[in-house]
């Protein structure tokens, strides 16, 4: 399902999903969360609520896959890990989102 | 496949939402632990993970949507509902259900009769290229043979061009005729058709030359019928009008050649015609118009282009097939022909002109059953609505959304319809049948390929959404626009107001105005056929037996010495020979002329022209008005008589006494030497009984110049006709050993020719009864609501002391408001719609009074019948029980 253009939050997390599991390898959502959060130093915070359907959709999209398996504490978690899709998106994501943060920052340095 | 894990998550809905569980839970637990780590106790980093974790049933509706179709999941939550609803209102779901599948079965019995008559193409190799050459201005396309191989000529115009001929063949070896269908072909037929031999093989061009062997190519179906399915039927012999052809190939099942309602059963070369026919006449005669021409544009070519190419080259052709011995003026036209093409993908069919029109009634008329069956459902799910506003209101109150209502109402309409129309599909199949031996009655059989095929399943789907959409909206916006506070508070009690009460009439009345114009429409139609099988025709119908004789040889035969021995037959009471019979295909005409007849056209000198013996008049039942009938002694030495009809009488000699005048009859440029007339008959019908040409002469038959080579002979008996069959055939086999011969009876006769009036008259009245007794159940179904709804109402009047007689008027009275009303809506709606049946109709007129009338009372009584038994339930109505339910 092609996801709402002008959701630029939802288009947001899945870029920054794709990146912590593109240089993190496989991870649970708890740790995707608790990674962007510590790398971005408190900046950007993931709503739990908007994460799982993300991850999902992202599964069904073949950007991520997923797997059970224990953690360190010896619990079952659901480990995803991302695809050679997805690090294509993950390519095309970053240049647009490049983009995307130049022109904005042209428009508020000159208009 | 991302949508195949969809469906499978949809399919195990229950462990996919046990690992989503799996998953939030783990999540929750790594947060109380990290919050456990940064201070909190256990129960509050619990409590503050959840908290932060927010709406988890949000999120496992998003996340589920996401890994299933949202949509997919919802229709079989809904699908389930309805099926138990459903199912704890069986009543209500068998009536709705029984309602649908007789009007969309009814649709799809006609839409596949239009289907298989005018809409499918002919089971040949590219159908849509087919171009039939049609001359001038594309009304004439039969041509002679000296056209076809002049035309054929041509091939660098075209591709495939062939022609053929439909003709019937007797497979008879003596004595009764086996008549089948068939068809003369060219070599080009089957290779341009593309239609194979599945045996054996067809016929091909290296067949088509002048003097070719006797050659058949037989369908599927006469392949099992003569030679039991065998494939040493391959060289063996068939008897075609007494001249061997050899079997040279078996066709594929699904072809039945060039006509649609018509199956081919034997195929000839056409250079084998001379053999069958004696005399070269079919191949060289200039006016002889017997084939049938068919092209293929060459690539690159359309049809326009196809056309002007022929229309180009017609001058050359009509040049080289000019018939020497026609008159100089109809020379001169003859040149002046062009040539044309027209797209010929569907065939033709006779079936089709003759029975187009009847079957655009009769799906109109199908069509507004179905409105009042759908109407029925509307209001059953209306009162349903009101039963169930207590749950919609709950359901509201709960937060479901309305759109989630609607289309829960939505969704059991449809399954409602599509069940319907499942069902309505075995009708059809039982009612198509039903419909086409109708088509085929009385001997001809027509032949249908009435399948179901994509375009029926589409229409019928088609019709079933639709009608599905048209009575499930009212009431999915209905129960939608429920107001829980208000019907909660009602609690069970019904709470509708005056909007759904009144839509409830206005169904009921749109269904009696529907009831109303399709009981005109089948009024109108059944009195006219009364009228064209009681009005006198000039004939009398039954008890005559009709026998047709071809023969085959030049033996001369006494037809006057079989006679005599046809009236000797037991039972006979008399017996007479004619070439023309009612009802009958042949014929002979002329053109009359007399001193003082001024025709103003051509048409008003045209008459028939029956050869008859003596007795024939009282044989077939018309009355002799004036003069003699014709006698022995008007034989082949004798001077010319003549009987004229009143309607010859009138026309030519005006007010004058005919008897003993002259006149004349022509026939292409021979003039006839004078006839005297002798004798006036009462007009009769030939052709059809509604035939209004009464211009027929009758001359003895004993004054023939030539040989008699066919004629028929009719016999009027005391006994059932069927029972002079084989002494009739004794005495042919005696007399005329190698004549073919056909019997039937008068009665059989008049029956075929109105079968197409028979078969709308039927249906429109089938149809008509079947739309008054929907409007009756749904006459009955709201009324029986209403009184139900105001129990307490009426309960408190009784009480108060009204008399059961008050309650029954008023009862009544609301009925006989709303019937009023739809007859009032039918009447302005039937003065449409009765004016497009009246070219079918005969004897009366489309306002014909007594039918109109007629309808009104039929709908008034049954008006009444439906308010009988509520009128009398609230008028025994207890008083204290109705109010003690409070």
């Amino acid at each position: 399902m092609a996801k709402p253009k002008n959701d630029i939050l939802q288009g947001t997390l899945a870029l920054l999903v794709l990146k912590t599991l593109a240089s993190r390898g496989p991870l649970h959502g708890y740790a995707i969360t608790a990674h962007i959060q510590h790398v971005s130093a408190d900046l950007l915070r993931v709503e739990e609520g908007s994460l799982y359907p993300a991850l999902h959709r992202m599964e069904q999209q073949r950007l991520v896959r997923a797997e059970w398996g224990i953690t360190e504490k010896n619990r079952q978690a659901r480990f995803y890990a991302i695809t050679p899709a997805g690090r294509q998106a993950l390519t095309d994501e970053e240049a647009s989102w490049a983009r995307l943060t130049s022109g904005v920052r042209r428009v508020l340095r000159y208009a | 496949m991302a949508w195949f894990d969809r469906l499978r998550n949809l399919l195990h809905s229950n462990r996919h939402s046990t690992a989503l569980d799996r998953e939030i839970a783990f999540h929750l637990a790594e947060r109380a632990d990290h919050l456990t780590a940064s201070g909190l106790s256990d129960d509050a980093a619990r409590a503050e993970a959840t908290r932060r974790f927010g709406n988890r049933t949000g999120l496992k509706e998003r996340t589920r949507d996401a890994d299933t179709f949202a949509w997919l999941d919802a229709l079989i939550a809904d699908l389930r509902l309805t099926l138990r609803g459903l199912r704890a209102n069986r009543g209500f779901a068998l009536v709705a259900v029984i309602s649908l599948a007789l009007g969309i079965g009814a649709n799809t019995a006609i839409f596949s009769l239009i289907n298989a008559v005018m809409l499918r193409s002919l089971p040949v190799r590219h159908p849509e290229t087919l171009l039939q050459v049609a001359m001038s201005n594309g009304q004439d396309n039969t041509f002679t043979n000296p056209l076809w191989e002049e035309i054929r000529r041509h091939n660098d115009l075209f591709q495939g061009p062939f022609a053929y001929g439909q003709d019937r063949f007797n497979l008879a070896t003596g004595g009764e005729a086996r008549n089948v269908s068939g068809e003369w072909v060219s070599g080009g037929y089957f290779s341009s058709l593309g239609v194979p031999a599945i045996l054996g093989r067809t016929i091909a061009l290296s067949d088509d030359i002048r003097g070719c062997a006797p050659i058949a190519v037989i369908s599927y179906g006469l392949w099992q019928t003569e030679f039991g399915g065998a494939r040493s039927a391959i060289g063996k012999t068939l008897t075609v009008n007494s001249h061997p052809f050899t079997v040279a190939g078996v066709l594929d099942p699904s072809f039945f050649g060039m006509t649609v309602g018509r199956q081919s059963q034997l195929y000839l070369p056409i250079c084998s015609e001379p053999i069958v026919d004696g005399g070269q006449d079919g191949l060289d005669g200039r006016s002889n118009w017997w084939l049938n021409i068919m092209v293929r544009p060459v690539a690159g070519a359309t049809a326009a282009q196809t056309g002007a190419r022929l229309a180009a080259l017609a001058p050359s052709i009509m040049t080289a097939t000019l018939p020497s011995d026609w008159p100089p003026d109809l020379q001169s036209s003859y040149l002046k022909r062009t040539l044309t093409v027209t797209p010929e993908a569907n065939g033709f069919s006779s079936l089709r002109l003759q029975y187009a029109g009847a079957l655009r009634v009769l799906m109109v008329v199908v069509a507004l059953v179905l409105l009042i069956a759908c109407a029925n459902v509307a209001n059953l799910l209306l009162a349903r609505a009101t039963v169930r506003q207590h749950e919609a209101a709950i359901r509201l109150a709960l937060g479901a959304g309305r759109a989630r209502l609607i289309r829960q109402m939505l969704t059991e309409a449809m399954l409602l319809s599509l069940a319907g129309a499942a069902l309505g599909v075995i009708f059809a199949g039982w009612g198509a049948n039903l419909i086409t031996s109708f088509l085929s009655a009385g001997g001809s059989t027509a032949w249908l390929a009435l399948g179901i095929d994509w375009r029926v399943l589409a229409f019928t789907t088609a019709v079933a959404l639709v009608s599905g959409a048209c009575f499930g909206l009212a009431p999915a916006w209905q129960s939608a626009r429920t107001d829980p506070q208000a019907a909660l508070k009602a609690h069970g009690r019904s709470v509708v107001g005056r909007g759904r009460r009144q839509a409830g009439w206005v169904l009921v009345a749109g269904q009696v105005a529907l009831s109303f114009v399709l009981l005109t429409s089948a009024g109108l139609l059944l009195g006219s056929f009364r009228n064209l099988t009681t009005r006198h025709a000039g004939f009398q119908r039954s008890g005559v037996l009709l026998m047709q004789a071809d023969l085959v040889d030049d033996t001369p035969v006494s037809t006057d010495a079989i006679l005599e021995r046809m009236r000797a037959l037991p039972g006979v009471r008399s017996a007479a020979l004619s070439s023309m019979t009612p009802m009958g295909s042949r014929g002979e005409n002329g053109l009359l002329s007399a001193d003082g007849f001024h025709p103003a056209n051509k048409m008003d000198a045209l008459a028939w022209v029956n050869r008859v013996s003596p007795g024939y008049f009282a044989t077939v039942g018309t009355r002799l008005l004036r003069g003699r009938d014709i006698g022995p002694g008007d034989g082949a030495g004798s001077s010319s008589v003549a009987l004229i009809t009143e309607t010859v009488a009138r026309r030519l000699f005006g007010t004058l006494d005919p008897i003993g005048r002259q006149f004349r009859r022509s026939m292409g440029n021979n003039t006839n030497p004078q006839f005297e007339v002798v004798g006036v008959v009462e007009d009769s019908k030939f052709r059809s009984l509604r035939d209004s040409v009464g211009m027929v002469i009758y001359i003895p038959a004993a004054q023939r110049g030539s040989p008699v080579k066919n004629f028929n002979i009719e016999l009027r008996s005391d006994i059932p006709p069927g029972a002079l069959v084989n002494g009739m055939k004794s005495i042919m086999a005696d007399m005329a050993p190698t004549a073919s011969l056909e019997f039937s009876t008068l009665e059989e006769l008049v029956a075929r020719s109105l079968s197409r009036d028979r078969l709308l008259a039927t249906l429109a009245t089938f149809f008509g009864g079947l739309a008054l007794l929907l409007a009756l159940i749904g006459l009955y179904g709201t009324m029986a609501y209403q009184v139900a709804r105001r129990r307490n109402e009426i309960g408190i009047r009784i009480a108060l002391g009204a008399a059961s007689r008050r309650v029954v008027r008023m009862v009544l009275g609301e009925v006989s408001r709303v019937v009023v009303a739809g007859i009032v809506g039918g009447v302005a709606l039937a003065l449409v719609a009765t004016r497009f049946i009246a070219s079918f109709l005969f004897g009366l007129t489309a306002n014909d009074p007594t039918t109109w009338v007629g309808a009104i009372a039929v709908l008034l009584l049954v008006g009444l019948v439906a308010a009988a038994i509520p009128a009398r339930r609230a008028s025994r109505m207890n008083p204290m029980a109705a109010l003690r339910e409070e």
